[in-house]
């Protein structure tokens, strides 16, 4: 098991900051609502990977804080899913330009 | 090096490159598969960091639920769509890799030669009288609560 140093801390947060690049360009390039979820998964996946150096602090706490994160983002992931599915019965596509509006009314 | 230090930069360069493929691949769902490789890929460096627990929640959870899901939407809705994308969202991406940067290198940590192993243990976590219980309770009810708002969103639609 590699131990929590300064280098193994800085590659992981290197990884972290290119993944979440990544992704945020590809949640701006996206014209449609499944490009858009697959980025968000990917933003997430970047923050799973920040956490790590937690661990070595405060490995409970961290614990909670990854379980907190995995489920609340897969429940939110879940309700986008649902609105992709909605948006596609009502408009016949799932263009992120058809989105006109937020809040409670999709 | 050792041979885990190794192992970290090649997972971490796996990672990055399976995310490229994500943003350069143009089909949704090859982007998905790329997706997916990743969100593995971050699950095998906790496992290499000897965190299991949550190797299996992130592989089971969140890869095989909605990775899955993701990918079967992508493969319903195939299509090649068109891509936008402005250069100018570089200067501030750049600007805050600088100051990112520049953070953890000025970090107090820098030259100590700090280097701690991670200790944790899921017997440690969940023992009796943690108060960690009281999260997994207003988790469960969060998750709850969420399902029931996807299903009223869909009856409401139906409707």
């Amino acid at each position: 098991m590699p131990a929590i140093n300064l280098m193994s801390i800085s590659l992981l947060y290197a990884t972290s900051f290119a993944i979440l690049l990544l992704g945020f360009l590809t949640a701006v390039s996206s014209k449609d609502l499944i490009r858009l979820l697959i980025a968000l998964e990917l933003m997430f996946g970047a923050v799973f990977i920040s956490l790590i150096p937690l661990f070595a602090v405060a490995a409970n706490p961290a614990f909670a804080a990854s379980i907190i994160v995995i489920f609340t983002s897969a429940g939110e992931l879940l309700v986008l899913i649902a609105a992709i599915v909605i948006q596609d019965r009502r408009k016949k596509n799932i263009l992120v330009r058809d989105i006109t509006a937020g809040g409670d009314k999709l | 090096m050792n041979i885990e230090m190794i192992l970290l930069e090649a997972f971490a360069g796996i990672l990055v490159l399976s995310a490229l493929g994500v943003l350069l691949s143009r089909d949704n769902f090859y982007s998905t598969l790329f997706m997916t490789l990743t969100l593995v890929m971050v699950a095998t460096v906790y496992a290499l960091f000897d965190l299991q627990p949550l190797f299996v929640l992130i592989v089971f959870v969140f890869v095989g639920v909605i990775g899955i899901v993701t990918v079967a939407l992508a493969a319903t809705y195939r299509a090649m769509p068109e891509r936008q994308f402005a250069w100018i969202w570089c200067i501030p991406v750049f600007i805050t890799a600088v100051i990112l940067g520049f953070s953890i290198f000025t970090h107090p940590l820098h030259g100590t030669g700090i280097s701690s192993p991670i200790g944790f243990t899921l017997q440690g976590f969940l023992k009796s009288g943690s108060e960690y219980q009281l999260l997994f309770l207003f988790l469960t009810s969060l998750v709850i609560l969420l399902f029931l708002s996807v299903i009223k969103l869909y009856r409401g639609e139906e409707s």
